[in-house]
């Protein structure tokens, strides 16, 4: 089939009515999620996963691209009106956002960053739907030393860059991998860490994990300073005299080379392994700053900031979903949620995806791009129904996710194993925090430890137990050496940095 | 002395504590020589990952004892009693709402579970136990509607949905 049409077939397979429903929905749930600090695009997903168990695989991944893409660009509606970003991923978007607000354009300052959260998804998807392919044809030919290298690359770069700690970053990827070991072991069908008990045979499964560690140990968290008084004060924009989304032309011509920038950086951030949205709005708002002729107007309300800021998180979801689709890799644990979606559907990511099933891999595109549209005019015009939200009060909002969370986690084996362990995982999820480790690494470890694992094994038994093939095959190679290099440059820069303090 | 001083060395000790167990466990995985050779074996990894643990640890308990010479008391954040009885009886509650799970049903331990973890959560001068207990409800009553009827999820079963006729 032809690129041409395969895009068709995907724009046919999300606009039915129950694909459109299922946008809506999705976007309104997701821009609440992101608006609401405390509440993630991660958790969205989380909490929606069993509503997609009994659904067809494309209107699943329909509706949970609608909650990844509302999730991302409802952050700016708290940095901007509260100056709390809803998400890390609009975090850069408060310095000019609430600024602007202070100066009496809140209609201004929401309208550009919705305006921009759309382009940069758009701009972000187009270049999904023409790079995966190509990664794809490339990536059918991987085999074991390839996605062996690939693994560990990936591990590496999320240990030293999602934390500020390497050891501790290292310390949980590895748990992580540990974790990922207990249950019967993939190539020699033996039991390992799984003391007698025949619940643990199957091994933990990636979606209780994922769900315990990020949202029950979040709420767990969250009841820490549930009891502290919060003095947030929510400002209702003024929508009067409002003539479409609230900025003239020209100052919307005046921004195309920092948001094509700022979508580049983003996509480019969000291809990479371990940094994801909470970088890349950092950076694109930085590189903003550092190449204006007044970075010291920066901070005091400048469009310039916002737009960085939020085309560039926007850009980095298209970004994220190239590993995941063509090599089955995810960069962040959002993606790394939708690929215990695909994987629960019978899907498994990778090249194969793009031969076997490219009606939904292009049904994921096609509902991306219509996705966005939805956002937009949702985000701006419903604005009003999502400030209102704002005000519910934590202490209801929690509990009352904690039992979505039950019901998803016993969904998975409708019996109490997987609720038990989605409860442990979030005591451990909690201990995380209080101790500095972060998550992230622990779960990509959870999830890339096993591919690392098999790969490793089944090409040593090729080689006869030599390892120097790994570092023939150039692709291999290249993975190994990138991923030796940054933990090199690291231990560098860490060595000079004390050295200068001393 | 606080917890955020000395808890990079707490943690180093933890993990290396449970770097012995691991690998101490890993040397007896049941393997299948003639199956597979030793190097590609279903002990392997796991071995490596729990001397990567160990030495991780031993790095990360020299970093902690560093920390602790540091001059100085870092101001760190201490947990609150009040604070520290609020996350210890949201976990109690949680785990309670899992016990009661498979016993009571879904509809009668989740109203449980809500009206008590919502007047754990809220701020004493917001304490309205009557919208507590009417927010439990209905909120239960949606979800399971949602689900039980709506999704045909199960869930787990009780008096209330015996008499409902789940």
């Amino acid at each position: 089939m032809s690129v041409g049409s395969l895009i068709a077939t995907g724009f046919a397979a999300v606009l039915t009515p129950t694909g459109i429903f299922l946008m809506l929905v999705g976007v309104a749930v997701g821009i609440v999620f992101g608006a609401l600090p405390g509440l993630s695009a991660t958790m969205a997903i989380a909490l929606f996963l069993p509503v997609t168990y009994a659904m067809a695989s494309t209107d699943a991944m329909t509706l949970l691209m609608a909650l990844f893409i509302g999730a991302i660009s409802g952050g700016l509606i708290s940095a901007i009106l509260l100056h709390i970003p809803g998400t890390p991923s609009s975090v850069a978007t408060c310095f000019d956002g609430h600024p602007m607000v202070k100066k009496g354009q809140a209609a201004k300052a929401l309208g550009i960053g919705v305006v921009f959260s759309f382009l940069g998804t758009i701009f972000s998807t187009v270049l999904l739907m023409f790079l995966s392919p190509q990664i794809a044809k490339v990536a059918i030919n991987f085999g074991p030393y390839e996605f062996f290298s690939i693994a560990i690359f990936s591990l590496t770069m999320i240990a030293t860059l999602s934390s500020g700690n390497m050891i501790k970053g290292i310390i949980a990827g590895v748990i992580g991998f540990m974790f990922s070991t207990v249950g019967t072991d993939p190539i020699e069908a033996t039991a390992r860490f799984t003391f007698g008990n025949t619940n643990l045979k199957g091994g933990f499964d990636m979606l209780a994990v994922m769900v315990g560690l990020f949202a029950v140990g979040e709420i767990i968290a969250a009841a820490e300073t549930s009891h502290h008084k919060d003095e947030e004060v929510v400002t209702q924009p003024s929508m009067k005299g409002i003539k479409g989304f609230g900025f003239t032309m020209k100052e919307f011509a005046g921004q195309w080379w920092n948001a094509l920038r700022s979508a580049l950086i983003g996509m480019g951030i969000g291809i990479l392994p371990g940094i994801g949205g909470g970088t890349s709005n950092m950076l694109a708002y930085t590189v903003a700053k550092n190449s204006d002729k007044h970075p010291e107007e920066f901070g005091t309300g400048r469009i310039d900031g916002v737009v960085a800021s939020e085309t560039a998180n926007n850009a980095t979801i298209g970004g994220a979903m190239v590993p995941l689709l063509t090599l089955g890799i995810p960069g962040d644990t959002t993606t790394a949620m939708l690929l215990g979606a695909l994987t629960l559907h019978g899907l498994t990511p990778g090249p194969l995806l793009f031969q076997n099933q490219a009606d939904i891999v292009y049904g994921i595109f096609a509902a991306m791009l219509v996705c966005s549209v939805i956002m937009l005019f949702m985000e701006f015009f419903g604005l009003r129904v999502f400030v209102k939200l704002l005000t519910i009060p934590k202490y209801i909002l929690l509990p009352c996710v904690f039992v979505l969370c039950t019901i998803g986690a016993y969904a998975l084996k409708n019996n109490m194993s997987q609720v038990i362990a989605c409860l442990i995982f979030g005591a451990i999820g909690f201990a995380f925090k209080k101790f500095g480790v972060p998550t992230t690494p622990f779960i990509l470890g959870f999830i890339l430890g096993p591919l690392a694992e098999v790969n490793y094994r089944r090409g040593l038994m090729r080689t006869g137990g030599s390892f120097v093939p790994f570092l023939t095959s150039p692709i291999s190679a290249v993975f190994l050496l990138i991923a030796v290099g940054v933990v090199v440059t690291y231990l560098l820069r860490s060595l000079m940095g004390k050295k200068r303090e001393a | 002395m606080s917890f955020k001083k000395c808890r990079d060395l707490v943690l180093g000790v933890v993990m290396l504590a449970l770097s012995v167990a691991y690998t101490v466990y890993a040397r007896q995985i049941k393997t299948r020589p003639k199956l597979t050779p030793s190097y590609a074996s279903a002990r392997i990894i796991p071995t490596l990952l729990g001397v990567v643990l160990g030495v991780l640890s031993i790095l990360l308990i020299l970093q902690g004892i560093r920390k602790l010479r540091a001059a100085g008391e870092v101001q760190g954040e201490k947990m609150s009693r009040v604070d520290l009885l609020s996350v210890t009886l949201t976990f109690a509650a949680m785990v309670l709402y899992i016990v009661l799970l498979p016993n009571l049903g879904f509809i009668l331990s989740t109203i449980i579970f809500l009206f008590l973890q919502i007047t754990i959560l809220a701020p004493t001068e917001k304490r309205n136990l009557l919208l507590f207990a009417v927010i439990a409800v209905v909120f239960t009553a949606l979800v399971f509607v949602a689900f039980r009827i709506g999704l045909s999820q199960l869930l787990p079963r009780g008096p209330i949905e015996a008499l409902l006729g789940f």
